[in-house]
This record gives structure tokens, C-alpha cells and sequence, in this order.
């Protein structure tokens, strides 16, 4: 028992390294699903027929398809194929937040939908062109309603990003699994890992708390 | 008074489906005039204002601003013809993530493109003349209803607006509330502010109407001066629908 302690505070330098990695596939893969996500919800509502039901179809595929089965396509598929050379972190950023995206489309697309058809008409009659309405107008009220939802977003991210062990990216649960494979100490690294994971969520999801109320508009009650 | 009209709408035709709501309407209006259109909810009367300045896109019909035909398929220009045609909703539709001061200054910013010094002094001029100059920090839903639709007023006058469409700028509001707002409209027709209004407060429309059109399902059905259409109407309907609506909201004379 003391044993297993020892190596796993041997070890917990070497896993909080991985959660830098971690941070960093979920910061990049949730902001790059950011910007995409709300190209593709404005391009959805507002869109002509045919560049709605080409991002339909982006979303379906994207939420369709398992995240390993996308990896293991992209990084050793189609980047390959391509001859584009990306290190696995990058790949996995990339397919994380192509994958984001798609689920991120669809919560702003819910929010864009919520508002008043009133706040376009509105924005119009005062001259504003479609797309200046879309983001003066739409947009922050949209993104605000939205903050909720990329919180279960963030959370699935997160842990979704420890899939990318697979294709090799030093992240969290890559490191535990190696430390476990070398010590055979399974329980308590796969315990701390879990924990990390445990922390992160509750981290973020807290963070993203606090910036919901933040951006409140005022005299909105709950 | 051959002056030419300043807008000018002409055969107004729009279908939802199978159902005509709007035939064939037309309506001009000078400087400094005050036109209401009255009629029963379903009438046609939000939509016949929408179809003006294209909101709701006609099936058919020509508008006119100024002598000059409003292609809306020209967006640069549809825009253009939108700013200098204010327009009050019935429900509002302030931006409800701006305070009501953002509310007047984002179309002088954003569309006239005014520095933000110059527009944040014309924002609350306007908010002064309709007498909010106390509550230009506050969001809509910090406002009551009747000052929601001065802020609406004064974010369309910031635009310097040629003609103002108001739909049912009361209809939304309790019986106090009313009042305010019809004020402030009462204070731009003495500054000679033209303007297309629908409602069904029959006696503020006997009292500065220059004339009166009367809708019904889609069709103008009677125009005319204020004592003509309100108390002797020449159609049935006009005479059921006013007596109807004085019985409810009783005589002014």
C-alpha cells in the first residue's frame, strides 16, 4: 500500500505534465469548434437551401462517426494519404474540434432559433445589413444562451480528449496507462487519472458557471 | 397641394399560402401627413406596413421613396430606403442584450457609422425628447412597456428617418401606459414628422389623423377623412367595425 503511494507521487509530476497536454487538446479543439460551430449554425439557419443541407450533412457525419474511428481515419488515413505530416497532438486537436464543431453548430443553432424573429426584423428596419444584424444583433444574444450548453460540451470534450492515447498523444491517461504498464500498479494511477479528469470538469464547468452570470443580461430573472 | 407624395406604395399583393392577406393595396402619403389604418386583427394592416419597407417581402407591388422606385433585390439600396423609413413594432423588438441607450446608438454606429462620441450625444438627445433621459442605463427588461416603446421611438428617430411606420404601437400596452406613448407620437406629428400608423384607438385617429383607411381581410375598404370614415362611413363593414370599437372603447365625442 505504502508501496503504491510512493511510486504514484513518483509519478504525479509526470502526469500533471499530461494535463497540460490535456488543456491544450481541449482549449484548442473547443475553440477551433467555436469559430467553425458558429460559421456552421449561422450558414444552417440562415443559409441557402443547399448550404444548409451540406452542413446537415457535415453534422451527421461528424456526430455519427466514433471519435477512434475519426482518429484513427484522419491521422493515419487521410492526413497520411495527403502527405500533410501533423504530429499526433495536432491531429487530434483537429479532429477533436471537427467533431466539436458539429455538436457546437448544434447548440448555437438551438439559441439562434430561441430569439424573438422580432430582434432580425428590428435590426433590418434600421438599415442593418443581414450579415451586421447576424453580428451585432444575433450572435451575442445567441452566444450568451448558449453558455449552458457548451458547458456539457467542454465536459465531453475533455473526456473525449483522453481517446487520442490512441494515436499516441502524451496526454493524461496515456501517461497513467504507461506508468501502470511499467509498475503494474493499476489502481492507484487509473484512480489519480480519474480524479484529474474529476478536477478538470469540475474546473471548467465552474469557470463556465461564473461567466454565465457574468454575461447575464440584466433584469433577466432565472 | 399637388405636392408629390414622399412615399408612395402601390398594388400590394401578399399570399401566405392560399390565403391572400394583403390585395392590391396602395397608399401615398405627403410630407407632414398622418395616415391610420384601421381594420380587425387579421386585417392585413401589420403586413400592408411590412410589405413597405419590405420586411415582408410582397408578392407583388412597386413602393416609392422620394419619386425613386425601391428595388429590394438591390440590397446596398434596400438598406438606404430602410433607414429613412422608421419603424415602430407593435411587441417592441428592442435588442434585448443592449441597454437602452446601446438600443439608439447601434443603427448610428453600426449602419450610419457615426463616431461613437457623436452618436452617444444624439442617442440621448432622442432619449431626452421622449423622456427617458433617467433610464437610458437600463435593458429592456428593467423598462416598463410604455418606456420599451419610447425607446423604440427614439432609436428609430436617431435614424433621422423620412416617414415612420408605427404597427399597433399601443396594442401591447395597459391602458396607463397607452397614453405616454401616444403623447410622444402626438409631439412628432406637431414637429411635422410623417407618418403611416395602424391602431385600434379610434379616438386618438379622429384626433390627428389627416385621413383614415379602413382594411378589411386584405382590402382597403374605405379612405378618407377622419369624421368621414369614423362617423359616417359609407360601407356596412366600416359602420360595424367603428361602432363596435366606440362601444368598447366609448366615444370621444
Amino acid at each position: 500500500m505504502i508501496e503504491s503511494l510512493v511510486i504514484l507521487y513518483g509519478a504525479l509530476p509526470y502526469l500533471f505534465r499530461g494535463v497540460l497536454v490535456t488543456v491544450s487538446l481541449v482549449v484548442g479543439a473547443m475553440g477551433l469548434g467555436l469559430l467553425s460551430g458558429i460559421a456552421l449554425a449561422v450558414g444552417q439557419v440562415y443559409g441557402t437551401p443547399w448550404t444548409r443541407r451540406l452542413i446537415g450533412f457535415y453534422v451527421w457525419f461528424f456526430r455519427g462517426v466514433p471519435l477512434i474511428v475519426l482518429l484513427f481515419l484522419f491521422y493515419f488515413g487521410l492526413f497520411t494519404m495527403l502527405g500533410i505530416n501533423l504530429s499526433a497532438f495536432t491531429a487530434s486537436i483537429i479532429v477533436l474540434g471537427l467533431i466539436s464543431a458539429a455538436y457546437q453548430s448544434q447548440i448555437f443553432r438551438g439559441a439562434i432559433l430561441s430569439l424573438p424573429t422580432g430582434q432580425l426584423k428590428a435590426a433590418r428596419a434600421l438599415g442593418m445589413s443581414d450579415s451586421r444584424a447576424i453580428i451585432s444583433i444575433i450572435l451575442p444574444q445567441a452566444l450568451r444562451l448558449s453558455v449552458p450548453g457548451w458547458s456539457n460540451e467542454y465536459s465531453i470534450v475533455l473526456k473525449d480528449s483522453a481517446v487520442t492515447y490512441a494515436v499516441g498523444v502524451t496526454e493524461v491517461m496515456a501517461r497513467a496507462h504507461f506508468v501502470a504498464s511499467r509498475t503494474y500498479e493499476h489502481l492507484p494511477l487509473y484512480f489519480a487519472a480519474g480524479v484529474i479528469f474529476l478536477m478538470l470538469t469540475f474546473l471548467g464547468t465552474k469557470g463556465l458557471r461564473l461567466l454565465e452570470d457574468r454575461v447575464r443580461i440584466p433584469g433577466y430573472v432565472r | 397641394m399637388s405636392k408629390p407624395p414622399v412615399l408612395r406604395a402601390e398594388n400590394i399583393t401578399k399570399r401566405y399560402g392560399k390565403k391572400v392577406v394583403l390585395n392590391n393595396a396602395s397608399l401615398s402619403i405627403c410630407e407632414r401627413e398622418l395616415k391610420i389604418l384601421i381594420g380587425p386583427s387579421g386585417s392585413g394592416k401589420s403586413t400592408f406596413l411590412q410589405c413597405i419597407n419590405f420586411l415582408v417581402t410582397p408578392d407583388r407591388g412597386r413602393v416609392w421613396l422620394d419619386g425613386r422606385e425601391i428595388l429590394r433585390t438591390h440590397k446596398r439600396d434596400l438598406n438606404a430606403y430602410r433607414q429613412k423609413v422608421g419603424m415602430i413594432f407593435q411587441d417592441f423588438n428592442l435588442f434585448d442584450h443592449l441597454t437602452a441607450l446601446a438600443n439608439v446608438e447601434i443603427g448610428l454606429t453600426r449602419v450610419r457609422k457615426m463616431g461613437k462620441e457623436e452618436a452617444c450625444e444624439k442617442a440621448m438627445q432622442e432619449l431626452d425628447k421622449v423622456g427617458l433621459r433617467d433610464h437610458i442605463a437600463k435593458y429592456p427588461a428593467q423598462l416598463s412597456g410604455g418606456q420599451k416603446q419610447r425607446v423604440s421611438i427614439a432609436r428609430a428617430l436617431a435614424m433621422d428617418p423620412e416617414v415612420m411606420l408605427l404597427d399597433e404601437p399601443t396594442s401591447a400596452l395597459d391602458p396607463e401606459l397607452i397614453t405616454e406613448v401616444l403623447a410622444v407620437i402626438k409631439d412628432l406629428r406637431a414637429n411635422g414628422m410623417t407618418m403611416i400608423m395602424s391602431t385600434h384607438q379610434l379616438n386618438f385617429a379622429s384626433e390627428v389623423a389627416d385621413e383614415i383607411i379602413f382594411l378589411e381581410d386584405g382590402i382597403i375598404v374605405e379612405v378618407g377623412p377622419p369624421d368621414k370614415i369614423l362617423y359616417e362611413p359609407e360601407c356596412e363593414r366600416t359602420i360595424q367595425f367603428c361602432s363596435k370599437m366606440r362601444e368598447l372603447y366609448g366615444n370621444s365625442r
